[in-house]
């Protein structure tokens, strides 16, 4: 992986917010080795389309790009440069100087002409969009990540909490000759494409169960897995709480002693409704764990809205892992 | 999941696995925890990502592009049985005893007059439990910083509020079941807050963060007045209802 500058000070290239409805955030892989000292891991929702992003400009994977969640937001460009699309579809427009508006598609790049408005719309389907810039956003570097994490903010470590006005500074070449990207070509194969990975239906998490579930009777495994999960709307970037008719009780629903907790460790609280860790988790937790929802399945979950559905199928931690190796070789 | 002597080694996620020792808050086994979560930090740093310790376990997060899960969790188990034999006797403490001035004044500890009634006890008397006793450090999480401290009294014992406080002041000094901690910066919080301390809990700088308090590390409150606070630097933040 190639280092990338540090400092943004170089570059007066940026894109503008003009508009900005929904929730935004600067996104990286996160910040995976500082979880001791108490920093959220945190990093993009939907690793799939995030990389899909990163890899439609022939980026380092690592690049910072802009999360959207529920689109809506307009960004101006200062300069010629090249930016991608993907995740949920907004219907993104350009509109340029000339007052000239096109449509374009999603899950590919474009070119963007000094002036020109980036607008995206609210999504039918899904929640987060990701644009990426050729070399990615040039914000603020801590602790190895650019990653905003909410709950971090006030520490001012990061870039502050997006809003109209602000500038997200890009490196001085940020563009590339479409056809250079071979990316699309390859996304649009049927093994990889958008269409493969997000499962239009109910989605299955499958889980590796930890102790506490194994420990459970049969007819308390069985009540846990054969029951359809509504997603609630507390849930966030942070976690997803579920709401299941019959709640999982166990012996242990006592909370223990805090614990380290992992990205989708399935939380149990006292009410017997799971709750599933996404990207933004705090680094220790208090509840009983049945088990981790595996990362693949993380992607696609953070892509559903409250109010739809979700089923846990156990797997063995060799299956998990077989399928996140696969997956990060697609990119 | 495999049990080998204290120990259960737990698969918790396709890069991470959960060692948990049995469930009691004890200096001795955190102090085993941590000296072997250093150890093979220093012994096996190809493999690992990050390692996360609490009061009875150490979460490791690992390449498993590197290393399958029976592997690794062969070596750990294997690292852990040896250092173990080493040494029977935790060694003594690394770290030297921090203090930490803490004004326990009524404008600063907001919640000592319900814990008063609560726990039955005169707030001259809250003070001196919670700074006549010597804590160690379990756990560092919450936010950056936020160091789980205990135990506190078995008197001083409260579970945390009902309804969380939307804004806990930075440096406030607090207790909750079995804990207590100081808050980093201005957060959310459920605890009681019973004073504050002018002491930053981290410094940094362009590229690094370090926390005031170790996880390992003893920790004493000492009371000061309200004189002493302010020349500490100390600005009292008054509850605004």
């Amino acid at each position: 992986m190639s280092e990338l500058p540090k400092q943004s000070s170089l570059t007066k290239n940026q894109l503008t917010i003009t508009k900005l409805n929904g929730l935004a955030s600067i996104q990286d892989l996160g910040r995976l080795s500082s979880q001791h000292l108490g920093f959220s891991a945190s990093g993009a929702a939907d690793e799939y389309a995030f990389l899909a992003a990163n890899a439609l400009l022939n980026n380092n994977k690592n690049c910072a790009a802009l999360e959207v969640t529920l689109g809506q937001i307009h960004l101006q460009a200062n300069t010629d440069c090249t930016i991608a699309l993907a995740g949920a579809d907004c219907q993104a427009m350009i509109l340029s100087l000339s007052g000239k508006q096109s449509s374009i598609k999603n899950w590919q790049n474009h070119q963007l002409k000094q002036g020109d408005i980036l607008q995206l719309h609210r999504p039918e389907k899904m929640l987060h969009s990701y644009i990426a810039i050729k070399d990615g956003i040039q914000s603020k570097f801590w602790l190895k990540s650019r990653s905003q994490t909410f709950n971090e903010l006030a520490l001012a470590f990061t870039d502050q909490q997006l809003q109209v006005s602000d500038k997200l500074p890009f490196s001085i070449k940020a563009t590339i000759d479409a056809s250079t990207a071979r990316f699309e070509q390859q996304l649009s194969r049927s093994k990889i494409s958008p269409e493969s990975f997000y499962c239009q239906q109910a989605l299955t998490l499958r889980f590796i169960p930890s102790h506490l579930y194994i420990s459970l009777t049969p007819y308390r495994q069985q009540e846990f897995i054969k029951q359809t999960y509504k997603i609630l709307s507390e849930s966030n970037r942070m976690g997803y709480r579920l709401n299941g008719a019959t709640p999982v009780l166990h012996e242990q629903s006592q909370a223990g002693l805090s614990k380290p907790v992992s990205y989708g460790s399935i939380q149990l609280p006292s009410n017997g409704q799971p709750i599933v860790l996404m990207k933004e988790r705090q680094t220790i937790g208090g509840y009983p764990v049945l088990g981790t929802v595996m990362q693949t399945d993380l992607f696609r979950l953070s892509q559903k809205r409250p109010g739809e559905s979700v089923n846990f199928i156990p797997i063995t931690i060799d299956q998990a892992q077989a399928q996140l190796s696969a997956f990060y070789q697609r990119f | 999941m495999r049990v080998s002597g204290d120990i259960a080694i737990q698969c918790s996620g396709e890069n991470s696995i959960l060692i948990v020792w049995p469930e009691k808050v004890s200096r001795n086994q955190h102090q085993v925890i941590t000296e072997y979560q250093e150890y093979i930090n220093a012994q096996l740093p190809s493999f690992i990502i990050e390692t996360v310790s609490s009061y009875n376990s150490l979460m490791v997060y690992y390449r498993f592009d590197l290393i399958s899960f029976q592997q690794f969790s062969d070596k750990l188990n294997m690292t852990y049985q040896d250092v173990s034999k080493t040494s029977s006797q935790p060694s003594t403490n690394k770290y030297s005893t921090i203090e930490i001035p803490v004004y326990y004044g009524c404008d600063a500890g907001w919640d000592l007059k319900s814990l008063s009634n609560k726990l039955n006890l005169s707030i001259e008397e809250i003070i001196s439990l919670h700074s006549n006793m010597v804590y160690h450090t379990y756990a560092l999480g919450f936010t950056p910083g936020f160091c789980y401290l205990a135990t506190i009294d078995q008197k001083l014992q409260l579970a945390r509020k009902e309804k969380p406080r939307l804004i806990m002041p930075k440096g406030a000094v607090a207790i909750a079941e079995q804990q207590t901690a100081v808050y980093p910066i201005k957060s959310p919080g459920g605890w009681h807050i019973i004073g504050q301390t002018p002491k930053a809990m981290f410094s940094t700088t362009s590229s690094d963060f370090s926390s005031t308090i170790s996880v390992g590390q003893q920790v004493a409150f000492k009371a000061v007045s309200l004189d002493e606070f302010h020349s500490l630097g100390g600005v009292v933040e008054v509850e605004k209802k």
